[in-house]
């Protein structure tokens, strides 16, 4: 039983580092092509974070024996998984938010490149707002 | 389902009970029976100087700048202390010790049938741990500046920065207490799930489990699953305080209002964490004294399994004015009032329980019948708050400190009495007084109503929390005000000197009750089959198997009017 597990153990072991193998293939091959846009994505989406949750679920399954347990271990952990998604959202709509419905933020941002000449200050702070 | 999980290893240096000292049994033992008893007594020790707290700085704002007897001038800041670590402590350290704790780790193993937890070792680690906790907020009083003073909620930027609420000690040690305790609570709350999971008696089916140790279990996961946050804001609030980081710091980039997310996102559900075990003892008790089986029972299940998941998603209701997203708002102001089905649900079946039943007045069942009736008050008025344009008014007035009162006081205080008259018999062998426990009873819960039913006048006529001295502002300062404040402080003070005779009918009763046989109320739970008090194992005639439900009264097939779950009847046993 022992030597059993032992060698699944070591079998996921190298799967694991298989997979690490080809999750960083992913996106350097993505560099080496020059991929750009939509192609680029289609390959390092699923190389890079595709893999990385396969990989996070052989640990959970196999090394913290999620698989094995009873059925209420797996659905505890998901149920937490989703929260922090929950938590995540419930959030982000207010946190760190540069403007607001019914105030206004009376400073300007520090935009990092103050000991610049004026104009490219200016630039600087547009930009951002663009962004938001 | 069937095995039981013993801790047979743990318990091998336990076999010579006879050879074993003071220190081994009660101090550093890792029996369930004996932690339930250190979380409740030190629950209780809590409790008596969290009613002290409140007794001083009531005394304070009925009589405003008078010396306080008993404790002396209330400067401002020990004022702000005080009611800070009232609340902490009876919700920290009262509430959650035990009604979950206490609660939870007597009558696990007892209602499931087994003979111990099955992490005994981790069971007296939660407690050394919650006790520690405890000391630790208990020096942050003596420490230089005294015991922080920023609320319960403890908001940055006030509990950030020692320039602002001046405790350059108490809120670090306060902060440090209060994740201790987290920590021990997560060690206990493993434990119940694992047990209830895995260590029932033979042929009790999921079904078959008395209510309160669903509850007991739901509200461990529920507070599994939403610490987490308040244990990174804990960090992140530690490190703004002690080694200068700004994550809660407006003028440095970080934001003060993702504290407010961190707490609530666990200071909801954290309400339910408390609320149910309330509700499944008063179910245990309403059933037996009422001989009638549980109004729907699956019902009531699944009701408690969706209030659950409904709690994640109402925290924000507490941060409507705090500048959070109006959108956000509505949401969060549409899932506060569906979380009122639920229960309502719950309310309604147990009402539904009582009705045609041949009901008995015990003190416990009083309790547990005064548990409905002050929880609805609290309930309801919850509806009002959880409205986002009804909140903005009442946001922060005495009307949230008189509704969260209702809703805390009948699952903290009147929850814990209900236990203890009930259980009693099966903790310690003996019953308790019957005409003090009625005297107590009364006099707690007249007294309890005469405290906040002026307390939501005076909100709603806009009197503000945390105020040190109401005459320095002159809205809040008239006669006819200060009277009702002077009313519920001398109301609390014979509240407390109510709680005298329940101390001394569990003193004496320890020694000179009444003896109390296994099954003293007829009731069919395990815990009844075993010996008052249960020895070390719990079950010394062996196991006992399962039969059928927990809530069999007055059945038609039969004599008696109760059926033991473990009472082997004309069917056959279930596997």
């Amino acid at each position: 039983m022992a030597g059993n597990s032992l060698k699944k153990y070591n079998q996921i072991y190298v799967a694991l580092l298989i997979l690490f193998i080809i999750s960083v293939l992913g996106p350097e091959l993505a560099d080496i092509l020059g991929m750009e846009g939509l192609s680029r994505m289609a390959l390092i989406l699923p190389t890079a974070f595709g893999i990385a949750i396969v990989k996070a679920y052989m640990v959970a399954a196999h090394f913290m024996h999620l698989k094995t347990e009873k059925i209420y271990a797996p659905y505890i952990l998901l149920a937490s998984l989703a929260l922090m998604f929950v938590f995540f959202f419930g959030v982000k709509i207010d946190i760190m938010a540069a403007e607001g419905h019914n105030w206004e933020k009376p400073y300007e941002e520090p935009t990092g490149s103050a000991g610049h000449h004026g104009d490219s200050h200016h630039d600087h702070g547009e930009k951002a707002d663009d962004h938001h | 389902m069937a095995e039981v999980a013993t801790a047979d290893v743990a318990h091998d240096d336990h076999h010579h009970e006879h050879e074993e000292s003071f220190w081994s049994k009660y101090v550093f033992s890792t029996d369930h029976k004996i932690i339930g008893f250190q979380y409740m007594f030190t629950g209780i020790a809590m409790a008596l100087i969290g009613g002290y707290f409140a007794y001083v700085f009531r005394m304070q704002l009925a009589f405003p700048g008078s010396s306080v007897p008993f404790f002396g001038l209330v400067s401002p800041a020990a004022y702000n202390s005080l009611v800070t670590n009232h609340g902490t402590i009876m919700i920290f350290w009262v509430a959650m010790p035990v009604l979950i704790a206490a609660m939870g780790n007597f009558l696990i193993p007892l209602m499931i049938g087994c003979d111990d937890m099955v992490f005994p070792r981790v069971n007296r680690l939660s407690y050394q741990i919650f006790l520690l906790s405890a000391i630790v907020l208990i020096a942050s009083f003596f420490v230089p500046g005294g015991g922080f003073g920023g609320a319960w909620t403890a908001y940055p930027p006030l509990s950030a920065m020692a320039k602002y609420n001046a405790t350059p000690f108490g809120a670090p040690m306060w902060l440090i207490a209060v994740t201790l305790e987290i920590v021990a609570f997560l060690l206990g709350g493993i434990n119940f799930i694992t047990t209830v999971m895995n260590a029932r008696a033979k042929g009790m089916r999921m079904y078959d489990i008395p209510i309160v140790i669903w509850m007991i279990v739901i509200a461990s996961m529920l507070f599994m699953a939403s610490v987490g946050p308040l244990v990174a804001g804990a960090v992140m609030l530690l490190f703004d305080q002690t080694l200068g980081t700004t994550f809660f710091d407006a003028s440095a980039g970080g934001d003060p209002v993702l504290w407010q997310h961190l707490f609530w996102f666990f200071g909801h559900p954290e309400v339910y964490v408390v609320l149910l075990p309330a509700m499944g003892i008063v179910a245990e008790v309403m059933c037996t004294f009422a001989r009638k089986k549980l109004f729907a029972y699956k019902m009531i299940l699944y009701a408690t399994i969706g209030l659950g998941i409904l709690s994640f998603f109402v925290w924000a209701h507490h941060q409507f004015i705090s500048g959070v997203d109006p959108r956000a708002a509505y949401l969060f102001t549409t899932t506060t009032l569906l979380i009122s089905i639920p229960v309502a649900i719950m309310l309604f079946a147990y009402i539904a329980t009582l009705y045609g039943g041949s009901i008995q007045f015990t003190t416990a069942m009083l309790f547990a019948l005064s548990f409905l009736a002050e929880f609805l008050i609290g309930g309801v008025t919850g509806i009002w708050l959880g409205s986002s344009g009804v909140d903005i008014y009442l946001h922060d007035t005495y009307f949230v400190l008189a509704h969260f009162h209702y809703t805390f006081f009948p699952i903290a205080i009147i929850g814990t009495y209900t236990a203890i008259y009930y259980w009693f018999p099966k903790m310690f062998g003996r019953k308790m007084n019957e005409t003090w426990g009625k005297i107590h009873f009364w006099g707690t819960i007249i007294s309890f109503n005469c405290i906040f039913i002026p307390l939501f006048v005076l909100g709603a006529a806009g009197q503000h929390r945390r105020i040190y001295n109401y005459q320095h502002f002159p809205d809040l300062a008239g006669a006819d005000m200060q009277d009702m404040r002077v009313f519920a402080t001398i109301s609390l003070v014979v509240m407390l000197l109510f709680q005298i005779p329940f101390i001394i009918n569990f003193i004496v009763s320890l020694k000179y009750g009444e003896k109390a046989d296994k099954n003293p109320w007829k009731a069919n739970t395990l815990e009844w089959v075993a010996p008052s008090p249960p020895p070390h194992g719990n079950f010394p005639d062996g196991f006992p198997e399962v039969y059928r439900g927990p809530y069999e009264f007055a059945h038609p097939d039969r004599e008696d009017d109760y059926w033991p779950q473990n009472e082997p009847g004309n069917q056959k046993p279930k596997t």
